[in-house]
């Protein structure tokens, strides 16, 4: 440690050597303290410190998750409680903003803490975490990978390992009118011609489409769900006539169709979700918990809500994967509980309960029950979309690689860039941060 | 003889300045010497929490950072975490296309914006100086914005600049004024408009309080001198408040500089320093880099540059307000 002296450095002969001890003594302290910090590396605990599952025992689940999906939440844990008594559920509120949640992740990984046990994960994070070794490997407790849908699956699958297992499946989708739109189109030329005739012939409408444009991981999903073509294997090289085709488009639908405003650039999905509600657009990209608000009572398109994956040009739809997996600390002592409680949590009864209370969608395939059917029948329509449902790229760069993705899209979308200039300056930039996965 | 005579530059009541050298006062010539031994050591162990607290929070993470910043601290590499890196932190700086682009719109925003807000800070200042009726009422409504905190009034503008539902594009519209259609957030000079404007509300009234307190302390007896001797207004302006002013115009200007060359939160809440990249100024690069990427020794390298360049700025203002001894 150079750059701290732990002598004293002050020439005033009078000073008292005695006031150089106490100064060099806390600053001795200090850089002893930073040194710690700085060599802490990422130890498994050994299997001898684990805490068995039967053991009286509390272990800290670390959720996100408001209003509805709050209640659900705690409505599971008391249940799983109840069920096993020795074993207390400890929840750990985190941002629902998903970059401040990682943040405060990031925050307890890196000081190597052995708590939160369990901990919630947007679907693009498992594989970053796994990467910096913050999550065990579960693939000793089995899972039951195949009872899941396989492309959420994947996003918790990194080197031969299971590390994250799905909690709640998401996909984006369109949305439209039923009243308005007769037979949902098949081709995005067909949602366009749809949309002009309807902003032509209805003086309530303002838009045509809206979708979610502003810088932010949003724009991701939303270019991925148009036909945008990032998955793993083409990072090498992202400029692809999918990719082109898709960011064209999305360039057109506001600059040259003139059906989607200028004002998308700046929308997020809940900025979707109001033109949506409010009965202004007769097609709307967003995810599935729209439906629910769109289906509650006094909503102005109760009744007139469909759910499509966006028409794709080749007549195979995707829908971009979202969604929450369950992880364990890889430092955490009491794994065998947490993967109980894990396991409590993706049960069919769990899984079902959840999706009637919070309108999150269950990752279990055969969740989907005539039960589930009959109390939210719009989880049918919403099973196509997540049967095309594609995950963002499996990479533990991902962050990165959305933000260049990001930019990319921003600066089509304001007309900085041609979508060929654009792609042509963004596909080495991804390139080389996925050369950088060892 | 116009010139008006202008007093050694004055500070807040109390505070001894640098170009007025004080007589050492009792305590001061007292500490070491007038004090026992034991008296001596009991008042160093009195301040050692305080000494150790503040090395705690602002020497150490300032040193940890500085560590981080020739380490590879990339937690997406673990592999690399915690060796030693040399300059490579540093030369990214360089080689990265970000950060040089990132250092030329934050200069030209702090350029700007302190012009405008010092500008339109004086100018409230002179008039809430004045004698009129109300005059509390209107210092408090002024200052409110200020209250507001920086995120809170960036989502304010955010939706104020939707071009759809906002008030910006309505107001304009109806005045049938220019940019009216304008998606000011989707362009690059109208998306920093929008950031100086709601940067500029909420911080012109922070420059206009400083700028009060310092044209409270002026005497009165100045100006009316400056009357008798004939001066206008503006001249009564130029050589009475402006040195009069200087050390609060000093710190008032080395708080706003700062602050807008480390402008963050304006930015990630009404532009996320789009579209492309063309609003991101150098501290949304950094957190971009520790957030985003969770690579701490690039991000800790960008903010040793921030501080450097921070020191320098601030080292800058004080050389060119120093006392002039001079006169």
């Amino acid at each position: 440690m150079k750059y701290m002296s732990c002598k004293p450095t002050r020439r005033d002969r009078r000073r008292s050597t005695r006031r150089g001890v106490v100064f060099a003594a806390g600053t001795a302290a200090i850089v002893l303290t930073a040194g710690a910090c700085g060599s802490s590396s990422a130890a498994t605990p050994p299997a001898s410190s684990q805490v068995p599952a039967s053991a009286k025992q509390t272990i800290v689940f670390a959720t996100d998750g408001l209003g509805s999906e709050g209640k659900a939440t705690d409505a599971a844990v008391a249940a799983f409680e109840k069920a096993n008594p020795n074993i207390h559920v400890q929840v750990l509120a985190l941002s629902p903003t998903s970059n401040v949640a990682l943040n405060q992740l990031d925050q307890r990984f890196i000081s190597g803490s052995s708590t939160p046990d369990v901990i919630y994960l947007d679907v693009i994070r498992p594989v970053q975490f796994a990467q910096s070794g913050w999550l065990a490997n579960l693939n000793k407790f089995h899972v039951p990978t195949s009872t899941f849908f396989p492309a959420q699956m994947a996003t918790g699958e990194y080197k031969g390992g299971v590390y994250a297992v799905p909690w709640f499946i998401n996909a984006e989708g369109v949305y439209y009118r039923t009243d308005l739109v007769k037979t949902p189109p098949k081709t995005p030329a067909q949602l366009v011609a749809d949309a002009r005739s309807l902003l032509a012939t209805h003086p309530s409408l303002k838009e045509g489409f809206a979708f979610e444009g502003a810088e932010y991981e949003g724009a991701v999903t939303a270019f991925q769900s148009m036909g945008g073509n990032i998955a793993s294997s083409t990072l090498s090289n992202i400029n692809n006539s999918s990719n082109l085709a898709t960011l064209t488009f999305m360039y057109d639908a506001i600059h040259k169709y003139h059906i989607s405003p200028s004002a998308v650039t700046t929308w997020e999905e809940s900025n979707v979700q109001n033109a949506w509600l409010s009965g202004q657009t007769p097609f709307a990209l967003n995810w599935p918990y729209l439906f629910q608000l769109s289906e509650a009572a006094g909503s102005p398109v109760a009744g007139k809500t469909g759910w499509i994956p966006f028409p794709s040009a080749t007549g195979k739809p995707q829908a971009s994967l979202g969604g929450a997996d369950l992880a364990i600390n890889a430092k955490s002592t009491h794994q065998a509980a947490a993967w109980k409680f894990i396991q409590y949590l993706t049960s069919i009864p769990a899984q079902v309960t959840r999706a009637i209370n919070a309108g999150d969608p269950p990752s279990v395939k055969a969740a989907y029950t005539a039960h589930l059917y009959s109390v939210a029948p719009y989880y049918r329509q919403e099973q196509a979309v997540y049967a095309a449902a594609v995950p963002r790229p499996i990479t533990p760069v991902y962050s990165n690689i959305s933000t260049d993705i990001q930019t990319m899209i921003s600066s089509v979308l304001a007309g900085q860039e041609s979508p060929a200039a654009a792609l042509k300056s963004t596909a080495p930039q991804v390139a080389q941060l996925q050369a950088t996965v060892r | 003889m116009r010139q008006v005579q202008t007093p050694p530059v004055p500070h807040a009541q109390g505070e001894p300045g640098p170009d007025r050298p004080e007589p050492p006062s009792r305590a001061a010539r007292g500490a070491g010497q007038g004090l026992r031994r034991s008296d001596r050591r009991f008042g160093y162990w009195a301040i050692a929490p305080a000494v150790v607290l503040l090395l705690a929070i602002t020497a150490f993470p300032l040193l940890y950072n500085l560590w981080d910043s020739f380490h590879h601290v990339d937690y997406l590499n673990p592999s690399t975490l915690g060796k030693f890196a040399g300059l490579g932190n540093y030369k990214a700086l360089v080689t990265n296309n970000l950060f040089v682009p990132s250092l030329e719109r934050t200069l030209g925003f702090t350029a700007v914006s302190v012009v405008v807000e010092l500008v339109i800070g004086m100018a409230l200042a002179l008039a809430l100086n004045q004698r009129f009726r109300g005059r509390g009422l209107v210092r408090a409504a002024v200052f409110i914005p200020w209250a507001v905190p920086t995120v809170v009034s960036g989502m304010l503008w955010k939706s104020m600049f939707d071009p759809q539902t906002g008030f910006v594009n309505y107001i304009l519209t109806v005045l049938h004024l220019p940019l009216a259609h304008a998606t000011w957030l989707d362009g690059t000079y109208t998306g920093w408009a929008a950031i100086l404007i709601a940067d500029a509300w909420r911080n012109t009234p922070f420059m206009a309080i400083l700028l009060l307190a310092g044209l409270q302390v002026i005497p009165a007896e100045l100006y009316e001198a400056a009357r008798l001797d004939g001066a206008s207004v503006w001249k009564a302006f130029r050589h009475v408040t402006l040195p009069m002013l200087k050390p609060a115009l000093m710190v008032a200007l080395i708080f706003r500089t700062l602050s807008s060359f480390l402008i963050f939160d304006v930015i990630s809440a009404m532009t996320s320093g789009g579209p492309g990249t063309s609003t991101q100024a150098l501290a949304y690069l950094n957190w971009q880099a520790i957030i985003q990427d969770s690579n701490f020794g690039f991000a800790a390298a960008i903010s040793v540059a921030l501080m450097i360049m921070t020191l320098i700025i601030a080292a800058g203002y004080l050389r060119i307000f120093r006392p002039d001894y001079t006169r």
